[in-house]
């Protein structure tokens, strides 16, 4: 099935990948429709992707830490967990700089200044650096249990890391009384437009990332499994030749 | 196969041990951590005006960033040592409970650390005219971001120790994971030499790096092991 | 509100970056395992 498949898609990404780009097309629109504010003037549009693909990087974090705890635990141990739990974090990469970038656009715009260390940007950053130094882990050749261990126990260590992190740097960060980029939205009272367009952020930058997330993982797929399809082969072979003994 | 808690308690002193003795051999950390962790105070003192009293308000983090990248080398030396050819088989071989190899390693990593912190912080009140208040507040901050950095650092090391990369991995790995030690740390040892509470006290930022320290040391006691058989 | 362009067009051009690499090199892969 998969060897006759001339590329990674098939029909759970053509219809994840129509879905996904409906609703960006939806929340870009929306977005840039969203009125001006007082506080904010324009900027406050930037809340229909800033929020989102903040949301799916957490997203791609916790995959990336679950699909290796689903590997160390001998009972659910599969390969398909640790291609997951990279693959996760590659994409995870590309929203947390999308984070970042589109956070520091944001508070050029509101404040001033390309980057304000408040809380949420700098916890972001961390979780940026934590994710290069996985990626960097997994890239070192080895043999695939012991490259799928070491980056299962770093991944889980970074997310255990993140509510630790997440004080820190809140704490670190009152003392300077920074104003985060979304005091400033109206949405309770006034405007449900500004929630709505947010959630549906959320969830366009989710169906992206599960979108990319099944690419990359058949991607690698790919890679290993040219060596381990004949490796399976080759095992299956022995053990049917040795049952009737 | 169980283990009763006195042998990997007593597997962790041979470690600490044997480590120490290396080092007490070698002399490694006292000729060439020490002088380049010193060596950092100075470049921070070249980097900022010292005229204008920018080190002194500063000296707390400068103090622990000296400390941070001491320990990196402290690390760095500390996986070496299990790697060199055979031994990582020796140390399989050798019956030792892993969770206590890792704990000796550890503790070996720590005290190493803390006499680069009063090392360290003689410099800070030499160097930077820092006056000392706070003692108790600075000892426990310092026993509680030591344990982190020490279990964090002895993980990663043998994460990363059989890997030809290690020497420029490790620190990749481990900085960004020692950042809210950095904070942390800083943020309780500026209160208690300034003497200032603010919003947040000392002891919330202890408990932050005592939760640290117990993920760091736990993960350790369990994975050090499975990893082990990797080197 | 160049800003608002600024924002939207990092995401906008990145995700679809990646998204034709990931799609081109799974497509060179799938080949060359037939």
């Amino acid at each position: 099935m998969e060897e006759t498949r001339r590329s990674t898609g098939s029909a759970l990404t053509f219809s994840l990948g129509l879905a996904a780009l409906v609703s960006v097309v939806a929340t870009v629109a929306l977005g840039l429709a969203l009125p001006s504010t007082v506080e904010q003037s324009d900027f406050s549009r930037l809340i229909a992707i800033h929020p989102g693909v903040a949301w799916a990087s957490y997203v791609a974090f916790g995959v990336t830490a679950l699909a290796g705890a689903l590997w160390l635990w001998p009972r659910t141990r599969r390969t398909d967990w640790d291609l997951l739990a990279g693959a996760s974090a590659e994409v995870g990469v590309v929203f947390t700089g999308l984070t970042l970038a589109t956070g520091s656009i944001w508070g050029r715009a509101s404040w001033g200044v390309w980057w304000a260390w408040d809380a949420r940007l700098t916890l972001s950053a961390l979780m940026f650096t934590l994710l290069l130094g996985y990626c960097a882990l997994r890239r070192v050749p080895g043999d695939p249990d012991a490259v799928a261990r070491r980056s299962a126990i770093t991944g889980l260590l970074a997310v255990l890391v993140v509510p630790v992190n997440h004080f820190a740097v809140e704490w670190w960060r009152t003392l300077h009384q920074g104003r985060s980029l979304l005091q400033d939205i109206p949405g309770n009272d006034v405007d449900g437009k500004f929630i709505f367009a947010m959630t549906l952020g959320f969830v366009a930058m989710t169906l992206v990332y599960a979108w990319l997330v099944v690419h990359r993982l058949r991607i690698a797929r790919l890679e290993a499994g040219i060596d381990a399809d004949d490796l399976d082969a080759a095992i299956e072979a022995r053990r049917r030749e040795a049952v009737p003994a | 196969m169980s283990r009763d808690g006195g042998s990997m308690w007593r597997d962790a002193l041979l470690m600490a041990g044997k480590d120490l003795r290396v080092e007490r051999r070698s002399r490694v950390t006292l000729n060439q951590v020490a002088p380049f962790a010193l060596l950092v105070l100075m470049l921070f003192a070249f980097a900022l005006d010292p005229d204008r009293d920018v080190l002194a308000r500063a000296a707390a983090g400068l103090f622990w960033v000296a400390v941070l990248l001491s320990s990196l080398l402290a690390v760095q030396r500390s996986a070496g040592l299990e790697t060199a050819d055979g031994l990582p088989d020796a140390l399989r071989l050798s019956g030792l409970d892993p969770a206590g190899i890792f704990l000796g390693k550890a503790l070996a990593v720590a005290a190493q650390l803390i006499l680069l912190e009063l090392l360290l912080g003689a410099g800070v009140v030499v160097l930077y005219g820092v006056d000392i208040h706070g003692v108790a507040t600075l000892a426990a901050t310092g026993l509680a971001a030591t344990a982190g950095l020490a279990a964090a650092g002895t993980l990663y090391g043998v994460l990363a120790g059989g890997l030809r990369v290690r020497e420029t991995l490790l620190p990749l790995l481990l900085l960004p994971v020692v950042a809210p030690v950095l904070i942390a740390a800083t943020r309780a040892s500026e209160a208690a030499l300034t003497g200032v509470q603010l919003d947040v006290s000392p002891g919330d930022w202890l408990s932050l790096l005592a939760v640290f320290a117990v993920i760091y040391i736990a993960f350790g006691v369990a994975a050090y092991g499975s990893l082990l058989e990797e080197l | 509100m160049s800003y608002v362009w600024a924002g939207y067009g990092v995401t906008l051009v990145t995700l679809a970056a990646y998204s034709v690499h990931l799609v081109r090199r799974g497509r060179q892969l799938a080949r060359s395992r037939k």
